[in-house]
């Protein structure tokens, strides 16, 4: 039996970068097949070729062994390529049939379209109602009407880039299910990640890629974590070291039933949230996307303004009506999810950037003047010790890469020595080193006696770090618990919380 | 073979300043076509508006007090633009400045000392700066776009000069003319060189630029309007809070069109007239841009500006050009400038391309 999907010396080439360099390798009719490698390693350039958003440089894909140019994501669909994006691409105000339906190249009739989705569904367990609006589901719903969508042109291939990274414990189970279905009906997948026990759980092949260049094809299950990390980085992994014998000290930061104001149409607020972090204690805040981080982050940050002086407190003094100024002032720096735009300004330079939320703690301002002398010092500082690649304090930022931007960042704000620091999604897009290093930089500022809220969708990220970890559901946050105390799959059905659990037992028939 | 754009890694620090002077050349070469082309002598248009205006000593002084409104006007708005606030009302800010400025002349006539044109200025600013606070809090408390409601009251400060000048502030001894009375000599802006029409505000302009652009570079007033332009979430998490930046870049460049507003009254008219609205307060916006929105090229930006202005009125006698001319010039400065602002983060690329497979 040919190969379903060949690729043959692949290469794509972008302004300075290689992003693919020679790669060559194969999936079989029915296999789930694992492309692992860190941010910037070239999988999303490649799966983009298989999918036609891009074309090669040079090399071949062969297509059941015909060799094939695939011009447009609408030839690779008329070939039997289906894909299922990181980022879903639904209209949050139509159902899921009206969905479903603007992305189907042929015009189908709604009924009969309703009739097949509702086909596909029964024979895969993926239960959705196809008249509901988007903004009514939640992530892993609404993953499903991607699938379903991919799953309607009956493909022979289908491409998952990073479909577990908004789910639940319970959710990846389910999804899971699905997928060895759709092998076992003969559909090959091609599964992105960069978990590794999701690939050993899933996945009969992996092709790791780094740096553009295929390192290893490999059977995952006879492989360990370890060692598929340590060839996809490229070097041995550093474990986070702590100081023996830590001990916690008095409680430093006491956030007691804050909440806000709902201001976007599907944004989601925070509803009396309370909890205290001790002086030295990593707290987590696990949680699926969209459950209210944001507004958690800016309603501690002081980017949304609070009503009640005592919501915020740090070692007994009020912050809860200061702004982002007042309280870095006191102490408490923060640092947002998404690096570019909001922690940090893309066309300035790094030293700029330091003065964006340092230069009042590092007395950078005299008289409304800034000594951008001092900026630059620090930001000197900041690469340095955080061994940021950049050309030096006057790269822009947004010339770094995502990884290195975060180190930046997290720089910045950790040497400013914070009595309390809120971060969300520290290593949300960062290469397995960059992570390790930031990992390690907030466990030495615990040791410190800093105070450290740690808010991130990745559970394996909280579960390594943290000492106490809270689970946020639709704007409320569970009882903390101790890491270790407490197992994943509570955990889970916390994450899924009054929303999703209920349904997702309905949706997989027993 | 094809061509193709391609984002540069860092946006081109050459280009920046390379595209202004390259949209000057452009609209040049175009107007030069474009004039030939409907029957003028598009060379010599092109000749007398760009050229005539530097070559000709006497129209140095003009060049002078046509640059300085300019200037003056554009340096507020780069301050504005720099933060993502659409002031496009500076006229009507230079309008109500200047008026503001006559109120004070008109009341003081009978009077003379140092202190009158001192406090006409301080009327002027705190009049241009009174009526952009208009859209600042139309903005800022029931979010109203700040376009729309800048320009519209445009035109109603030019009803307003209307208004007055027919009514209480009629000059008694005009025989009819809708106009002001002159001012008194202490009213007046003094000539800072002698013999030519160059009046105190050409200074006051450098000095308003040079000092915006070391407050812009500078301060932490500066880094606020940059940041708040260049990433309104970002500047929020710094600590800059949205609705005071907008009051600040409302109010400033508000207060420097009204600076200017009362300059060119005290200074070149010496009076309120019908046509007082030349349009210095829209032609800015095109000086702010072709200056990057930099104090310092906001100076270079009014000059060539003036340029066009004076050179106009040449080529309108020396060779018949219609008065709008000037506008169409102007207009095409404006368009190249914007339409070559992509090269500035993108670079044209010729790629060969290679048939996939043949590797």
């Amino acid at each position: 039996m040919p190969h379903r999907l060949e690729l043959i010396g692949i290469t794509k080439r972008f302004p300075g970068v290689l992003a693919n360099d020679n790669v060559s390798f194969s999936v079989k009719p029915g296999e789930i097949h694992a492309l692992l490698g860190e941010n910037g390693a070239g999988k999303s350039t490649l799966v983009k070729m298989i999918y036609g958003i891009m074309q090669p440089d040079a090399g071949e894909i062969v297509w059941d062994g015909q060799r094939t140019v695939i011009a447009n994501p609408k030839a690779a669909r008329a070939l039997g390529i289906g894909m299922v994006f990181q980022h879903f691409s639904l209209f949050e105000a139509l159902t899921v049939l009206e969905n479903i339906a603007l992305g189907m190249d042929a015009k189908i009739p709604a009924r009969e379209l309703e009739a097949r989705i509702r086909a596909v569904m029964t024979q895969y367990g993926l239960l959705l109602d196809p008249h509901r609006t988007v903004a009514t589901l939640s992530v892993g719903e609404r993953q499903r009407i991607e699938i379903v969508r991919a799953l309607l042109l009956d493909p022979k291939l289908l491409i998952m880039d990073e479909p577990t990274s908004v789910l639940t414990p319970q959710e990846v189970e389910q999804l899971f299910e699905v997928l060895r279905k759709l092998a076992a009906g003969g559909c090959s997948i091609l599964y992105i990640s960069h978990k590794l026990h999701e690939i050993k759980a899933l996945c009969d092949t992996a092709t790791i890629l780094r740096g553009g260049k295929l390192v290893d094809t490999c059977d995952p299950k006879a492989e360990t974590s370890r060692s598929m990390a340590e060839k996809m980085i490229g070097a041995g992994l550093k474990d986070i070291v702590r100081a023996p014998g830590r001990t916690m000290g008095a409680p430093k930061l006491v956030v007691s039933r804050l909440s806000t104001k709902k201001s976007g149409h599907f944004d989601v607020p925070v509803d009396g949230v309370s909890f205290t972090v001790k002086a030295g204690e990593i707290f987590g805040i696990a949680g699926v996307a969209g459950n209210g981080q944001n507004a958690l982050l800016d309603a501690l940050s002081g980017e949304i303004l609070g009503e009640d002086k005592d919501a915020i407190t740090i070692d007994g003094y009020p912050l809860g009506l200061l702004d982002t100024t007042g309280r870095r002032k006191h102490g408490l720096c923060a640092v947002p999810e998404e690096r570019n735009g909001h922690a940090a300004v893309g066309d300035f330079s790094l030293s700029d950037n330091s003065i964006l939320t340092a230069r009042n703690r590092l007395h950078m301002v005299m008289l409304g003047l800034i000594n951008s002398g001092a900026a630059k010092t620090y930001t000197g500082k900041v690469i340095a010790d955080f061994a940021v690649k950049a050309l030096g304090p006057g790269s822009t930022a947004g010339s770094l890469s995502g990884g290195n931007l975060q180190k930046f960042i997290m720089g910045r704000e950790i040497l400013q020595r914070p009595t309390v620091l809120v971060v969300s999604q520290p290593t949300w897009g960062v290469d397995a080193g960059a992570a390790a290093a930031i990992h390690q930089a907030l466990v030495d500022l615990a040791a410190e006696g800093s105070a450290i809220v740690v808010i991130s969708q990745d559970l394996d990220e909280l579960l390594a770090l943290c000492d106490t970890l809270a689970v946020i559901n639709a704007g409320q946050l569970s009882e903390a618990q101790k890491v270790g105390e407490v197992s994943v799959e509570e955990i889970g059905l916390l994450m899924g919380g009054v929303h999703g659990t209920s349904e997702a037992r309905d949706a997989i028939p027993a | 073979m094809q061509f193709r754009l391609e984002k540069r890694a860092e946006p081109s620090r050459f280009m920046l300043y390379a595209t202004p002077v390259g949209a000057v050349i452009l609209t040049m070469i175009v107007g030069a076509i474009i004039f030939s082309l409907i029957g003028y002598d598009g060379i010599g248009a092109v000749r007398e508006v760009f050229l005539t205006p530097l070559t000709n000593a006497y129209k140095w002084q003009d060049l002078g007090i046509k640059a300085a409104p300019l200037i003056i006007i554009g340096t507020g708005l780069s301050i504005a633009y720099r933060a993502n606030v659409w002031n496009i009302g500076a006229e009507g800010q230079f309008v109500v400045g200047a008026l503001a400025g006559t109120w004070v002349a008109l009341a003081t006539y009978t009077m003379s000392g140092p202190w009158i044109l001192p406090l006409m200025i301080l009327a002027g600013v705190v009049g241009g700066a009174l009526y952009a606070a208009i859209p600042a809090l139309l903005k800022t408390r029931l979010n109203v776009n700040e376009i729309l409601t800048s320009l519209m009251l445009t035109y109603a400060s030019i009803q307003l000069i209307y208004y007055l000048i027919r009514t209480v502030w009629k000059d008694p001894m005009g025989i009819g003319f809708p106009q002001t009375r002159r001012f008194a000599a202490s009213a007046q802006l003094p000539t800072v060189i002698p013999h030519t029409i160059v009046h105190l505000g050409v200074p006051i302009a450098i000095v308003v630029a040079l000092v915006a652009w070391f407050i812009m570079s500078r301060s932490v007033f500066g880094y606020r309007m940059r940041v708040v332009g260049a990433a309104p979430h970002a500047a929020r998490y710094g600590g800059f809070s949205e609705n005071k930046t907008i009051w600040l870049a409302m109010l400033v460049s508000g207060g420097l069109a009204g600076l200017a507003g009362v300059l060119e009254v005290a200074g070149p008219f010496q009076r309120m007239v019908p046509g007082f609205a030349t349009g210095y307060g829209f032609t800015a916006i095109i000086v702010a841009f072709l200056g990057r929105l930099n104090p310092l090229g906001v100076i270079f930006a009014g000059i060539v500006l003036a340029i066009t202005f004076v050179g106009g009125e040449v080529a309108q006698t020396t060779i018949k050009l219609p008065d709008a001319a000037t506008g169409i010039f102007q207009a095409m400065v404006l368009f190249f400038l914007l339409a070559g602002d992509i090269l500035v983060r993108y670079r044209i690329r010729r790629v060969v391309t290679t048939p996939a497979g043949a590797a």
